[in-house]
């Protein structure tokens, strides 16, 4: 294993990702309504929430895919401004893996994966290429390099945007619900591979509906609602013993439905 | 399913050849064909008493053919109806059946048309064939034989149809020209065929061949127009000016973080227009002194010759005209803000107001003081009040940031496109040939009617192509966007690999449509005195040698024009498929 695979050494700088009263506005509608959040170097944390709370939009402020309009946002000692080459330089330090894969159809699954480590961070296309193989490796597909991704099953599909946003040697990780879209006897391959990047250190922030997943993997457990951060708390706390009445109220839609 | 004997009832019923699980029923039969709605009823009587009365009348004119058409027919339809009736069917009756006899009305569909074709098909062959003259000879209206066509006429008038007023030496290079273009071609086809597309020397073949499709427009200019060799050899402003040109096209570019520099591609960069310039210098020179390449007066073009340059000029002009429209015109970019757009208009505008009411032109470059002070010039209140336009500045000022918050390069495109869209063709071209010169220096000598034709043309054909390109890129999932941002690719590298692949595989059917659209309202130049192939076929008609000869002549050019249609729209068709390969 190289020290790409176990994970970044260089994030002993702790606190990654600072966010300090975010506000995001769609027209007149508070959708981050002032939201804080320390996340450290290595550290897995989950964001829960009921739909429409705000949790998406937050995890796409952090690498610009959505653009906050108060507070501040520093990633690896960057802060998020206007200033292009500031965004472009977090967008290298940040992976993001989506709801519905996004790969890119008229490339093949190689090509999808190589294509930004190879015009962003300017490597010879025989070492994306071995980087790649790597990851496609690593997360159980490796024979599926030359195919095209409407030839992939979802499951498989989503394990290749997470070797996607692998190759480029992230520090941070962001998952939107990556289980949301697949079909149930899918969704354990891919939780299987981020159980797996959680163990090797990387520094995850996910957004997701798998309650399995979140009480085994995370360090913490974040509750959002309605545009609000109501409960951070440690995954046995949160489930044995949540503080927040909102947080109850969530616990038991969910768990007795 | 009188011969099949099951053993169990599960095993379902095996059908033979020639019989069918569904029975004829004359009563379902009459209700889907006739009795079956009062619409259809009338349908199949009005083409009934259509079709006989069709019939009795070519019996009386051609006996003989009528009753071949009338009897095939009923034998294919006594045919359809003993299969049907008695299980009989073989493959013929069952196609006749499925094709030609499903129904009542198509049967007689297929007689009504059948008569129909013979008609038409004999009056083309009596008339182009049978009792028609292809000798050049016999085209005059004195010998002309008139009950058939002459097809002489195409042969006789085949210079002016083919280049027009062309000098007939250069006729040479014009086949050297079609005939490098035409070998252009059938290396890209060898080179994209199935077969060879992944093989080594099949990727040479694409790689010559797109070189060659990059240089063609040079190569065509040098074959078509010539090069004329003007002292001095190196004009040092050109030289200069163009060197400068391209460093600050490539600052801009590197500034915005669109590309990246170091000393291998910057020198490429610094070098590129001295070294392209002294290269079209020296070929020049060359073919002066050789006298190969002499200059030809581009507004002799004419014929098929014009009708292809301004297909192919127009559509390889405004394609990337058309995609820079569409991306200004979904640019997302930071407006100019108001705080630095309101002084300059206030500025403007009082400076306007000034020159044009009290202003004299003592101390004002002379360029600034042409028809100042339209106060003191005015002969009636109208006038008194155009002396007061630059009030219209704070106006724009206001729309611009109010419509699309300073964004200049969505400004530009949205009015370009809305403008350009909102005018007919024809409107453009009378302005291109007949308005430009006004606005032109004087002393200037002035566009080509060529040219500005083509500069016309292309704006119009950009601003359809810009509309199109954008369809294909809004219908591009959002998802793609943010994927190639979150993965820090930058704005060209992101449309570049995975927008405009995808939107261009989409918009090949409507660009293949735009492409033959362009090529033949290039038909509409002949309306402004061009002489394309529409335009030769005016003046040919109008020839006293052959005069009135206008069917042959538009049925040509019918076929001329359908073919190369065709030949597009094929080629957009194989474009698609080999597109296609990666979304299975």
């Amino acid at each position: 294993m190289t020290a790409i695979m176990d994970g970044p050494e260089a994030t002993k700088v702790s606190d990654v990702i600072v966010c300090r009263d975010v506000h995001k506005w769609y027209g007149d509608f508070e959708a981050l309504k002032g939201v804080d959040l320390t996340v450290e170097a290595g550290e897995v944390v989950v964001i829960l929430g009921p739909s429409g709370s705000g949790k998406s939009t937050f995890i796409r402020c952090m690498n610009r895919l959505e653009e906050h309009q108060e507070g501040r946002i520093i990633i690896d000692g960057i802060e998020l401004t206007h200033d292009v080459r500031n965004i472009s330089e977090i967008r290298r330090e940040v992976g993001m893996v989506f709801q519905q894969f996004n790969l890119f159809p008229h490339l093949t699954v190689l090509d999808n994966i190589t294509l930004a480590p190879i015009n962003v961070r300017k490597w010879s296309r025989d070492r994306a290429e071995e980087l790649a193989m790597k990851w496609l490796t690593r997360v159980g597909i490796p024979e599926q390099a030359d195919k095209y991704p409407g030839q992939l099953s979802g499951g498989q599909q989503q394990r290749v945007a997470i070797a996607r946003a692998l190759t480029m040697q992230p520090k941070i990780l962001l998952f939107d619900e990556p289980t949301s879209a697949l079909d149930p006897e899918m969704i354990s391959e891919v939780l299987d591979v981020m159980r797996d990047l959680a163990k090797a250190g990387y520094t995850i922030v996910a957004v997701t509906h798998e309650m399995g997943f979140a009480r085994e993997v995370a360090q913490r457990i974040i509750f959002m609602d309605g545009g609000q951060i109501v409960e951070i708390n440690s995954p046995e706390n949160f489930f044995n013993n949540p503080t927040h009445e909102r947080t109850k109220l969530f616990l038991s839609q969910i768990l007795n439905h | 399913m009188a011969s099949v004997t099951t053993t169990t009832s599960s095993k379902p019923p095996v059908q033979q050849r020639g019989t069918f699980s569904k029975k004829f029923n004359l009563n379902y039969f009459l209700q889907d064909n006739i009795s079956g709605s009062r619409g259809l009823l009338i349908w199949v009587s009005i083409l009934a008493i259509v079709t006989v009365g069709l019939l009795v009348q070519q019996f009386n004119n051609a006996p003989g053919r009528t009753w071949v058409i009338f009897g095939v027919w009923a034998v294919a339809v006594l045919g359809t109806v003993v299969g049907e009736l008695f299980t009989l069917h073989i493959g013929a009756t069952r196609w006749l059946k499925e094709n030609m006899f499903n129904n009542v009305s198509n049967s007689l569909m297929t007689l009504f048309l059948g008569l129909f074709v013979a008609i038409i098909g004999s009056g083309l062959w009596s008339w182009g064939v049978a009792n028609a003259t292809f000798d050049p000879a016999l085209t005059h209206p004195d010998v002309r034989t008139f009950d058939g066509a002459s097809w002489g006429v195409l042969w006789g008038a085949r210079k002016l149809l083919l280049t027009g007023l062309l000098e007939p030496e250069h006729n040479g290079r014009v086949i050297q020209w079609t005939l490098t273009i035409l070998g252009l071609w059938a290396l890209s086809f060898i080179g994209t065929r199935e077969s060879t597309r992944e093989t080594g020397w099949g990727t040479w073949v694409r790689r010559i061949a797109n070189v060659g499709w990059v240089l063609s427009p040079f190569i065509s200019y040098i074959f078509l127009a010539g090069l004329e060799y003007t002292e001095p050899f190196i004009d040092t402003r050109r030289f200069i000016l163009g060197t400068v040109l391209v460093v600050a096209v490539m600052a801009i570019l590197w500034f915005f973080k669109v590309i990246q520099l170091n000393p291998m591609t910057t020198a490429m960069w610094v070098l590129a227009w001295p070294a392209a310039y002294l290269l079209w210098r020296g070929i020049t020179l060359v073919s002066h002194n050789a006298e190969i390449f002499t200059p030809i007066d581009v507004d002799r073009w004419g014929g098929l010759l014009l009708t292809v340059i301004f297909a192919i000029f127009v559509n390889i002009l405004s394609f990337p005209i058309g995609i820079l429209l569409a991306l200004g015109r979904r640019a997302d970019v930071q407006g100019i803000p108001y705080w630095i757009l309101w002084p300059i208009a206030i500025a403007l505008t009082a400076w306007g107001l000034y020159t044009s009411t009290f202003g004299n032109c003592i101390g004002t470059p002379s360029f600034l003081c042409e028809n100042v002070n339209l106060w003191a010039t005015s002969r009636n209140t109208v006038e008194q009040i155009i002396a007061f336009w630059p009030l219209l500045i704070p106006l724009a000022t206001w729309a611009f940031l109010r419509s699309f918050d300073g964004n200049f390069l969505q400004a530009f495109s949205v009015l370009f496109i809305e403008i350009i869209r909102g005018v007919p063709l024809i409107t453009l071209l009378f302005m291109a040939i007949i308005m430009a010169p006004f606005f032109l220096p004087e002393d200037s000598q002035g566009l080509s009617n060529f040219w500005a034709v083509i500069v016309g043309y292309t704006i119009f054909s950009s601003s359809y192509m810009a509309e199109l390109v954008r369809g294909g890129l809004q219908a591009i999932p959002k998802g793609q966007y943010e994927a190639a941002d979150s993965l820090g690719i930058n704005t060209l590298q992101k449309y570049r690999f995975i927008i405009l692949p995808q939107a261009l595989r989409i918009l090949i059917p409507p660009l293949a449509g735009a492409v033959i659209g362009t090529f033949k309202s290039s038909s509409l130049v002949a309306l402004v005195g061009m002489i394309d192939l529409v335009g030769s076929t005016k003046a040919i008609i109008a020839n006293s040698q052959w005069l009135g000869l206008r069917t042959e002549l538009y049925v040509f050019m019918f076929v001329l024009y359908f073919l190369v249609s065709s030949i597009v729209s094929w080629y957009s068709r194989r474009l698609e498929d080999q597109a296609g390969l990666g979304v299975r």
